[in-house]
């Protein structure tokens, strides 16, 4: 027998949801928690610009590279606190917590 | 929590939303499967931390009663890992400080050898989640 790794949410019902809970095609999306992108590269092809921010430097330094090797140039991530955001007022038209609230 | 929240306010626009995703205070299944079927299954008492769940949606109640946001629909839907051994099934597991009962792992691995003649048996872990949606007011 063939050994994969772990397969995290194979069937994608995590981004799957998110996308069907919102019109985000054009909303500018701020991923509170992101991680190491793991979620925020499964639905950025179908929103408007992604930030994903975290507050594990190198978790977030690895979402970076990965971003860095796509295409699009639609996210980006930040070392950043929730209770602290570096943002101005109305930046994001959604504010997404996955399991960081 | 609550102020993550409220700094999630100040950010959104007038006609924002806010998606909350957690995992619900509720049994999670363990099985082996293949690509046709279910070989066996469980279900586990194990549960993410209660006061973690708890002050979660504490501080989603207080951010809608402060009159931040308005909840508009809550869906659930299982969320599912695949591992090939049960090393890695801990591995998972143990990372998410889950708690309540212990997962058969001798049961899986057997269940898993028995069905192994050939035909790949995976191990699949399944949790109820909640995606939540909120307006900003």
């Amino acid at each position: 027998m063939a050994i994969m790794p772990t397969e995290i949410d194979p069937a994608g019902a995590m981004p799957r949801a998110i996308l069907n809970a919102a019109d985000l095609r054009t909303a500018r999306v701020l991923e509170i928690g992101a991680a190491d992108g793991r979620l925020t590269f499964q639905y950025t092809a179908h929103t408007g610009p992604v930030v994903g921010i975290d507050t594990k430097e190198p978790d977030i330094r690895a979402a970076a590279q990965h971003a860095a090797r796509k295409p699009d140039g639609n996210v980006r991530f930040l070392c950043a606190s929730a209770t602290a955001l570096p943002f101005s007022a109305e930046q994001f038209e959604a504010v997404l917590f996955a399991s960081s609230l | 929590m609550v102020h993550a929240l409220r700094e999630a306010t100040r950010v959104l626009t007038k006609s924002g939303i806010l998606i909350n995703v957690r995992p619900l205070t509720a049994p999670l299944e363990v099985a082996v499967v293949t690509a046709a079927e279910t070989v066996w299954a469980k279900t586990i008492q194990l549960f993410s931390a209660p006061e973690d769940v708890a002050a979660a949606e504490t501080a989603a109640r207080e951010a809608v009663s402060r009159g931040w946001f308005v909840l508009q629909t809550s869906h659930p839907f299982a969320f599912e890992i695949h591992c090939d051994t049960v090393d890695e099934l801990r591995t998972y597991v143990e990372a998410r400080k889950l708690r309540g009962d212990g997962i058969p792992y001798d049961a899986l691995q057997k269940h898993q050898r028995e069905r192994s003649n050939g035909e790949a048996a995976r191990l699949r872990c399944r949790r109820p989640w909640m995606l939540s949606t909120y307006s900003k007011t």
